[in-house]
């Protein structure tokens, strides 16, 4: 039984439980409604929930995550029958208790809370608590089984976490690229050609579907940059402390976790009637359309408090369980970057979860806070909205332009220039970033006075940043470079960041924004933040820290390859987007007038997005390939003075064998003599 | 007055903070039926809540130790008790956007409600946070009976605000035609907003209740008499939740004129 669990065994079932569920639902749709829906929402959702259980239970058994998901989805229809049970003992029949989705709305969001819930329990992460709860104590930690089969049930190892969320970041990566490679496809030229209006899926239309695959690549995105950081942060930053693990190991599992059953409502969003409101879910579109709007404000609700006690457990971390000499002057950059990112995720994410909330009860029980009709106000909800919203962007690069300080001294064997100014910037970047939320708000009819305090708020942000450019440029300044693949990455971290970074002004830049809010420009303007600042860094991480985790290395030929095919793609991709934005090209829509004459620019596009692609399709297979097959690199790959590379690859269960002490600065690099950790003399003490 | 530790000031020091806090609440509801001066309203909450934090959360204890053994249970209380405050740094945004929403969408008005009992459920809540002081004095002092009286009192009292909000309050405004949906476009969703706000205070008050409850049974079984920070932990995050009343209660009851 054990020996037959596989990959292969796990698609075969993915087929067979995708069948069955389809089948299944198909019947109780039919049951409801009383007709065949073969392309409706039912089918398609027990077809999906159906066909990823079995695949998980084929590889992995019932247990961890698998037990999980089966609790899950017996959950949410437990829960929804219990609401529909309620509303039938409240007199409700017939269409009214069912609906297009099989449970009425009522019945969904609570069977989906319910569900999300029973996942917890069913994987596992809550039976330390439970025991806690109940007065039994619990040993501090639990061994896990060597080999890969701890990655799939709860691990209370940080190490073993970070690798979870970077593999679910880079699942997620790959179902929200697979969403934009459809749509963008759908834009390659004007009109419409598959997404048309007689296409049904999900019970909806062409240009519907085209809605909700781009507000769900968007959410799904952010969700896949929160988990990204939160794997480089869970691995590495615990290791550049010398600490045994991070400061809340049960926590910290619980974080991972809860961010899957969040990943699966969000994918039911599309297929309970989609939501087409784009990732910002504006009401008053957000609080008419279907079922999907609120899967997709319950999703993003439960990830969040991934986000935030993720985030907490960072900071907890980072003021308490350092190596000795460790003062906040000796802190590597990336754990301060850490520090700075994790302070927005704690507090702003509430505001984001509020709103989403705020409009879920509107729904549910007609409360009227954004509804003129009953005395609300719609702009109110942009205003909580972006109070997280414009903050998580800084969120999302922070950690990445830490990791760029972090490497780019090790690859120009150069000290970092100006220290205390980079620590200290992001900090700055992340204060600074709480008042400037409504630089979005600009054409919502907001108050008027209120625009230009929020502009020159906006372009202080340009400041701190600056200090982090300038300290970049003077670290490379005059030194020994050397550039394999995840130097490259950082390189190419720096240019597209300075791209999106001299986007922004313009936006900010009120009189400017009234012609480029809405449009492709301000596309283009995030796609190179959000590289520069995240996914280029986050590859350069991967690169770097591979080997750490591993003790194998890339492949660094295929490694060239992904960068020299995705960096060009890139930058094309966004100057296009630019370019037609600044025609007059709008943003989240499905076709365009071809008098506009943006077709050969859009063709363009569309290109460069299949190329990015097959670049990352490239750093997949490598990445997958080289942990068993890659070169050995068991020592000092890098030459680098971090602690974590002072000890062979891949990092013992408890991390250090022997505490250190810090006894210098950690990026002297090319100094000679200079030492910045000391390991204690061998008796030191064990965890 | 500053922070003492042996048992006898610190359960004298909760009397005077409860004396001031008592004290304080009849100045505010004093000053909302008679001359209804916001700021005046808004000062008295800023200091209620200044004296909860400082002397009943005694947030100062996240200042006090510093290096040490990593692995001794003090040095973790503390880890603890750092993370408890960022949770509940965390938490008090969710209010935080409560109350701005309230503002923005209330202004200086607020709903017609039973005045009385108001002032009678924060008043419970209020005296269940005296008695809660009392309890973790003294587990701390190693008195297990009186610890466990008294978190026993203040499970009892927070039950009782938790009735008096739900099961009463909300139906007496509902019957009143306060529903969850009422709201128009002169008076502002007035119905959203009462009771998203006192829901949400509700189901914190729900998790004090259910965090009391597991530490008084695990209380009873001697769990505590040395490793008392869960007590610690569940007596600050019920006071919190005091907190929280501090400024939802004049935002509901006392602010700004009816509407009718
Ligand atoms: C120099 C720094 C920056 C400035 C001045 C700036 C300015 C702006 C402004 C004013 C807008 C709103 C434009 C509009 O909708 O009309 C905007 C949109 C956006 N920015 Fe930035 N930005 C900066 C950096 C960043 C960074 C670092 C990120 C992210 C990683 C980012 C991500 C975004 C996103 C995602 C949007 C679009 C939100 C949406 O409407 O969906 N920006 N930026
Ligand atoms: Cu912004």
């Amino acid at each position: 039984m054990m020996k037959s669990r596989s990959v292969g065994s796990g698609l075969l079932l993915l087929l067979v439980g995708g069948v069955i569920g389809y089948g299944v639902g198909l019947g109780l749709d039919f049951v409801v409604t009383g007709v065949l829906n073969f392309s409706g929402s039912v089918a398609g959702l027990f077809a999906l929930l159906a066909s990823v259980t079995a695949f998980f239970f084929g590889v992995y058994g019932y247990r961890g995550i698998t037990r999980g998901l089966v609790w899950q989805v017996l959950g949410t229809i437990l829960g929804g029958l219990f609401v529909t049970a309620i509303r039938f003992l409240m007199g409700l029949r017939g269409t009214e208790l069912f609906g297009t989705f099989f449970f009425s709305e009522p019945a969904w969001v609570f069977g989906a809370l319910v569900g999300a819930v029973s996942f917890l329990f069913g994987v596992g992460v809550m039976d330390d608590w439970v025991k806690w709860a109940r007065g039994i104590d619990t040993p501090e930690h639990h061994e896990d089984k060597p080999g890969w089969e701890k990655y799939l049930g709860v691990s209370l190892d940080h190490k073993v976490i970070g690798v979870q969320y970077t593999i679910t970041a880079l699942v997620l990566i790959s179902v929200g690229g697979l969403f934009a490679l459809i749509f963008r496809t759908e834009l390659a030229a004007s009109q419409l050609q598959f997404l048309t209006t007689t296409f049904k899926l999900f019970n909806q239309t062409g240009p519907q579907i085209y809605n909700a695959l781009m507000s769900l690549h968007g959410m799904i995105m952010i969700v896949s940059i929160l988990l990204g950081i939160s794997g480089i942060i869970n691995y590495v930053v615990p290791l550049l402390l010398g600490a045994h693990d991070m400061a809340f190991p049960r926590m910290n599992a619980f974080a991972f976790w809860v961010a899957v059953p969040a990943s699966v409502l969000l994918l039911m969003s599309l297929i309970l009637g989609g939501f087409e409101t784009g990732w910002t879910g504006y009401p008053p579109l957000s609080s008419r359309g279907p079922v999907g709007v609120q899967m997709f404000f319950l999703g993003v609700f439960v990830a969040g408090w991934s986000s935030i006690l993720g985030a907490l457990n960072v900071i907890a971390t980072v003021m308490r369980m350092r190596a000795k000499g460790m003062t906040a002057m000796r802190l590597p950059i990336l754990a301060w970057a850490s520090v700075a990112t994790s302070i927005i995720a704690l507090t702003a994410t509430q505001l984001i979860g509020l709103s989403f909330q705020l409009v879920m009860f509107q729904r549910l029980f007609g409360m009227g806070f954004f509804d003129p009709t009953k005395g609300g106000n719609p702009v109110l909800f942009q205003h909580l909205f972006w109070f997280y919203s414009h903050p998580a962007v800084y969120v999302f690069v922070l950690p990445g332009l830490g990791v760029i300080s972090e490497l780019l001294p090790v690859f120009v064997r150069k000290p970092l220039f100006g220290y205390r100014w980079v620590a200290m910037s992001s900090l700055g970047i992340a204060l600074v970033g709480f008042i400037v939320w409504a630089h979005h708000m600009f054409t919502s009819g907001m108050n008027e006075y209120l625009r230009v305090p929020f502009m020159y708020s906006t372009l202080l942000v340009a400041v701190p940043t600056g200090v982090k450019f300038f300290s970049w440029v003077a670290t490379i300044w005059g030194g020994k470079i050397s550039t394999p693949t995840p130097m490259l990455f950082v390189l190419g971290a720096i240019i597209v960041f300075l791209m999106g970074g001299l986007s922004g002004p313009p936006n900010a830049t009120v009189s400017v924004d009234l012609h480029l809010h809405d449009t492709y420009f301000i596309v283009g303007h995030f796609h190179d933040t959000i590289f520069g600042g995240f996914v280029f860094p986050f590859f350069a991480a991967l690169y770097y820290w591979f080997p750490k985790a591993t003790g194998r290395r890339m492949n660094e030929f295929w490694g060239k390859v992904h960068f020299w095919l995705m960096t060009p793609s890139f930058l094309i991709l966004t100057f296009g987007m630019m370019r037609i934005g600044l025609l007059g090209m709008r943003r989240r829509i499905a076709d365009y007038d071809p008098a506009l004459g943006f077709d050969t620019t859009h063709l363009i596009l569309t290109i460069c997005g299949f190329a990015i692609a097959l670049s990352v399709l490239i750093f997949l297979i490598n990445f997958f390939h080289s942990m068993k097959h890659g070169e050995k690199a068991e020592g000092n790959l890098w030459a680098s003075r971090s602690p974590e590379w002072q000890v062979p690859s891949p990092m013992a269960a408890h991390n250090y064998e022997v505490p250190f002490e810090v006894v210098g600065e950690p990026y002297d690099y090319g100094l000679p003599g200079s030492k910045y950790i000391e390991f204690a003399p061998a008796q030191g003490k064990k965890h | 007055m500053t922070h003492t530790e042996d048992k006898k000031s610190m359960l004298s020091q909760g009397i005077y903070i409860f004396v001031y806090l008592a004290l304080l609440t009849g100045l505010e509801f004093f000053v909302a039926v008679t001359f209804k001066s916001v700021v005046l309203l808004v000062v008295v909450a800023l200091v209620k809540a200044a004296l909860v934090v400082y002397y009943y959360m005694h947030v100062y204890k996240l200042n006090v130790d510093g290096e040490g053994d990593h692995d001794s249970y003090e040095y973790k209380s503390g880890t603890n008790r750092l993370g408890l405050w960022l949770f509940l740094i965390s938490d008090s945004f969710v209010f935080g956007g409560l109350m701005v929403m309230r503002i923005n969408l209330l202004g200086l008005t607020h709903p017609n409600l039973n005045q009385l009992l108001g002032l009678g459920v924060t008043s419970v809540l209020l005296v269940s946070s005296f008695f809660m002081n009392r309890g973790e004095t003294m587990i701390k002092n190693g008195d297990r009976q009186g610890f466990l009286n008294n978190t026993l009192i203040t499970f009892v009292l927070g039950f009782l605000f938790l009735i008096g909000v739900v099961f009463v309050e909300w139906r007496i405004a509902a019957h009143e035609g306060l529903v969850a949906s009422f709201g128009d476009p002169a008076k502002g969703p007035v119905g959203g907003v009462f009771y998203m706000m006192t829901g949400m205070h509700a189901f914190h008050v729900l998790t004090g209740l259910i965090f009391l409850a597991i530490v008084w049974l695990n209380g009873r079984k001697g769990l505590y008499d040395q490793k008392s920070y869960p007590v610690e932990a569940a007596a600050v995050y019920w006071h919190f939740v005091d907190v929280v009343w501090i400024f939802f209660y004049p935002a509901l009851y006392l602010i700004g004129t009816v509407i009718v």
